[in-house]
């Protein structure tokens, strides 16, 4: 349960991050933080059922659901290509701007367009 | 605030929404760990079940994540070489020159010699380990992407550490984009010589033989692929530094 909790936590403050931080490339820390989270709910859950590594190699411990980790593999692999995009679009519009502040870039880009 | 007072109250909301998921308390089905144990490293060749499900019982799921990767890299490579200078050119241009000498002064300031002593000789080591848990994916932790992205840090610590000296034809931009689309031509093969054998898109295409070979032969596939892709964003973040 504390583990839940601890997880829960970690997802509200990439969350947070997400949305009250200003600079851009914070905001790319809070989405990978977000991910994180729902990595390690699933990998936590499917745990409960074992206490193994998921590889048939005899032993005798029972092993732990390798399922979930097998969809989180999958979770990381987008989580690195959705952080490698954000990361370049912060690249390309501070290029652009100056800043990554985010009101200033909608300042700038107003002011360009307008 | 009224930007702050959003923010919190969106933070509670997802809180609020999320709740019953954290405070759940059901017990983890077991029906899928107990099947794989029995089955799976006969059906599938692989000891780690973790493989046995990414290239065996997924293994259709995993080619669309390579896409997703490959489109990933495509993307964040175009949206940063738009408009700048160091920009790869375009097939049939000239091929990436080095960082002009200002630039590369500026860089080498920020890069100390113990860092082009250490990582450019560490970038090796950490290659050869790559390719061990790449290829060793099918037996012990590790597998395509795993090695794929220890592979791809050597390459990082190859480009940290090639300053000054010629630099390894595996930290060029080029050579990299080559070898991710030579590695997902590959895949794409090895992914249909099951349908010509009569077994089925991507299925052991040996006949009577170990599926663990075809494994051996998808996660050594795949980690080159992804090693050269996520290496190839990071040199070519490296190089867009200061610009």
């Amino acid at each position: 349960m504390i583990a839940r909790i601890l997880v829960g936590l970690l997802l509200l403050t990439g969350l947070a991050t997400l949305v009250a931080r200003r600079n851009l490339v914070k905001k790319v820390f809070g989405l990978a933080i977000l991910n994180s989270a729902a990595v390690f709910l699933f990998v936590m859950e499917g745990a409960h059922s074992g206490q193994g590594a998921p590889i048939v190699d005899g032993s005798a411990l029972q092993i732990v659901d390798p399922l979930p980790q097998a969809l989180m593999l999958t979770a990381i692999v987008i989580g690195v290509c959705v952080t490698a995009l954000a990361l370049a679009i912060a690249a390309r519009l501070h290029r652009a701007t100056g800043s990554l502040d985010i009101d200033v870039i909608k300042e700038r880009l107003g002011n360009g367009h307008d | 605030m009224p930007t702050r007072l959003a923010a919190l109250a969106s933070v509670l909301a997802a809180a609020f929404a999320l709740w019953p998921l954290f405070a759940l308390d059901v017990a983890w089905p077991g029906t899928v760990r107990d099947y794989l144990e029995a089955k799976g490293t006969v059906e599938s060749g692989a000891m780690n079940l973790v493989s046995a499900i990414y290239l065996g019982y997924r293994a259709y799921d995993t080619l669309g994540e390579t896409v997703v990767l490959l489109v990933a890299v495509t993307g964040a490579i175009g949206m940063m070489a738009a408009g700048s200078a160091l920009a790869p050119r375009e097939a049939g241009g000239a091929p990436v020159e080095p960082a002009r000498s200002p630039r590369r002064e500026a860089r080498s300031r920020q890069r100390t010699e113990l860092i082009a002593a250490l990582s450019g000789k560490l970038g090796a080591v950490i290659l050869i380990f790559g390719l061990y848990v790449m290829l060793y994916g099918h037996v012990s932790p590790g597998g395509g992407f795993q090695g794929g992205v220890v592979v791809a840090s050597g390459i990082v610590f190859l480009a940290l550490g090639s300053h000054g000296a010629a630099p390894s034809p595996l930290v060029g931009a080029r050579n990299l984009a080559r070898i991710e689309s030579a590695g997902f031509a590959i895949l794409l093969v090895a992914a249909c010589l099951g349908v010509a054998s009569g077994k089925g898109f991507l299925a052991p295409p040996l006949p009577g033989g170990d599926p663990v070979s075809f494994i051996i032969v998808l996660n050594a596939v795949i980690g080159i692929k992804v090693g050269a892709g996520i290496g190839l964003l990071c040199v070519a973040m490296l190089t867009e530094e200061a610009a």
